[in-house]
């Protein structure tokens, strides 16, 4: 791994461990490694895991900075910009922002699985040019084995012990989109649907009448007016310039449908995890979206584009 | 007669005998609109006119009036249309004299009533006072003396102070010498948006009233040019605002990047919502611009 702390740009690895000792073996010289050389160094993992980091550092896990990971992986939208944020103000030195970044699969719906699976597959767009280096520990004890599959996928390089080598699985982003899990549309109860045109108006009072008459709490049913209204004002402006909005509610989210209607695909399915550069216009709605939903899929098709957010009730 | 009530802001159209009224303008966009409205009245209800002069020259004023159809000409002959610039009036003797200016005000309402006019309307611009260096406390005192000269009779008068030239301590004292404000006229609108400016004098905000979004932008945007390059800060309230999107609140933070110096854009009463996505976009971090979720505006 020394090699690779000299090279620039991301370094975006997986750690698939079946065993403590592996854990250590591989997160350890990690971190001595980047405090010897002055990187910055981040450790999100579970209470159990930074137990056993801390023990292995010694004196040294004081230099090292521990974020629980049930509260860092919150939403796919709202962990990447904290990434970005801290990422963006460490990283003007020479050296690395060391970031051991253990996901949380536990309590994941299919649906949540299957966004953290592209979350983890952006990542290797949204941080491309950052001297950032992750590395994201897989319990393959307690993940179940298509998630370790999928990781083989979203992570160019493995870990094994203190060596990295490259993942013969790895898919480009681009790629994914075909293999991507996508849930079917579940008919839920008490739905409605509008089209729209120009009048945002009507759109964000359907919004709000319709969140809330389905039990999304008033703050929660701000955010999906206001999110709701940036997926559409792309589709006035960008898009069609018409569309569909259908909500409805599925357990225990919230699923707000925004289609338009062509006459091609609107945005990329991860458009809205790149951060906006300063002065960018195209792309700043959906990065506030993906902040302010729980969930959101980005669905090119043939024609226009699906836009699905979630809230969780 | 109706009299002239105490305090308060109005339009134009709702000045009355005895208004004694002060103008705080920033641009002639606040200037123009209202003392043309207000002489124009005058003129076409048959009184007279008296307009003091200064930085707003009198050809300026007459094209203010030609462009709503007056015969300026016709009107500066028979009289009824006076136009005297302030080295002929509040600087007649070589420097500002408050009890002389009261008594020429005073000859100019006797003469223009023995004359047989219905009424006399008073429009004087103060820029000359910085110019002279007069303090704030001669002004005043002229303010409040020169009052008593219009009370009860067909005479009303609009005192014009540029908040470009005083400061906003300086205009809270002089608008307080005179019965009221003129309210200023209120921005290029839309059905859903307008921006109205609203507080007294020199500590002016504009209300942002109704919904940003992709239907009324440009007007916002457009709105928010015409505020940038007034003095001092630029005090929005936000406590109308029902909704704002991503381009709107991006507008903002372009508006507020582009003041400079010590200038600020100061948001008064934003949705908590709006703080929210503000802060989401980093844009909080915005030079010059200051979310005032209390609404203090100080």
């Amino acid at each position: 791994m020394t090699g690779a702390a000299d090279a620039r740009g991301l370094i975006h690895q997986g750690l698939l461990y079946g065993a403590d000792e592996q854990f250590l073996a591989a997160t350890v010289p990690f971190c001595r490694d980047g405090l010897e050389r002055g990187d910055a160094v981040l450790a999100v993992t579970t209470a159990t895991n930074a137990d056993l980091l801390r023990d292995g550092l010694g004196a040294d896990a004081g230099h090292v900075r521990f974020v629980d990971a049930d509260t860092w992986y919150d939403t796919p939208g709202r962990t990447l910009a904290a990434y970005h944020r801290y990422v963006d103000e460490r990283a003007d030195g020479d050296g690395r922002v060391r970031v051991i970044g253990e996901p949380v699969w536990h309590g994941r719906d299919d649906l949540a699985v299957a966004e953290w699976t592209r979350y983890e597959s952006v990542i290797n767009l949204a941080f491309a040019d950052s001297p950032a280096w992750i590395v994201c520990p897989y319990d393959t004890r307690v993940v179940p084995e298509r998630i370790v599959d999928d990781a083989r996928r979203t992570h160019p390089d493995l870990v094994v012990g203190s060596l990295a080598e490259t993942s013969p699985a790895y898919l480009a982003p681009a790629l994914l989109t075909t293999g991507a899990r996508r849930a079917p549309a579940v008919a839920g109860e008490g739905g409605a649907v509008l089209r729209f045109g120009s009048d945002l108006a009507a759109v964000r009072r359907f919004v709000a009448d319709t969140a809330d008459s389905l039990g999304l709490s008033p703050t929660r049913t701000e955010h999906a007016v206001v999110a709701v209204n940036e997926v559409a004002t792309n589709v006035l402006d960008h898009g069609g310039g018409s569309g569909w909005i259908a909500l409805r509610r599925t357990g225990g989210r919230i699923v707000c449908d925004v289609a338009d209607d062509g006459p091609a695909p609107l945005a990329d399915w991860f458009a809205g995890y790149l951060p906006p550069a300063p002065g960018q216009r195209l792309g700043v709605g959906l990065w506030v979206v993906r902040q302010l939903c729980d969930l959101v899929e980005i669905q090119p098709r043939d024609t226009g584009t699906t836009v699905s957010l979630h809230f969780d009730v | 007669m109706v009299t002239a009530a105490i305090g308060g802001e109005r339009p134009v159209r709702d000045i009355v005998p005895g208004d004694h009224l002060c103008l705080t303008f920033a641009d002639d966009a606040e200037q123009r609109p209202v003392v043309t409205e207000y002489l124009s009245a005058g003129l076409s209800r048959g009184e007279r006119v008296l307009c003091f002069v200064d930085r707003t020259t009198p050809g300026i004023v007459l094209d203010w009036l030609a462009s709503t159809g007056v015969d300026t000409g016709a009107a500066l002959l028979g009289g009824r249309l006076r136009l005297v610039p302030a080295a002929d009036s509040y600087l007649a003797s070589g420097r500002f004299d408050a009890a002389a200016m009261v008594g020429t005000v005073r000859r100019e309402v006797d003469a223009s009533l023995a004359e047989g006019f219905s009424g006399l309307r008073i429009c004087g611009e103060m820029s000359w006072a910085v110019r002279e260096s007069v303090g704030t406390a001669e002004l005043a005192r002229y303010e409040r003396e020169v009052d008593a000269v219009f009370a009860g009779r067909p005479v009303s008068a609009v005192c014009q102070y540029d908040a470009r030239l005083f400061g906003p301590d300086q205009l809270e004292v002089l608008d307080g010498c005179h019965r009221g404000s003129v309210e200023p006229p209120p921005l290029r609108g839309h059905d859903s948006l307008r921006l109205v400016p609203a507080g007294r004098a020199g500590r002016r905000r504009l209300r942002v009233i109704g919904t940003v979004d992709d239907r009324t932008h440009d007007h916002f945007v457009a709105a928010l040019d015409a505020v940038l390059h007034r003095p001092g800060d630029v005090v929005l309230d936000l406590s109308a605002l029902d909704f704002i999107d991503v381009a709107g609140l991006r507008a903002l933070a372009n508006a507020a990047a582009r003041l400079g110096g010590h200038r600020r854009m100061r948001l008064a009463h934003p949705a908590p919502v709006l703080c929210e996505v503000v802060r989401l976009l980093g844009w909080d971090r915005t030079p010059g611009l200051v979310l005032l979720p209390e609404g203090d505006v100080a």
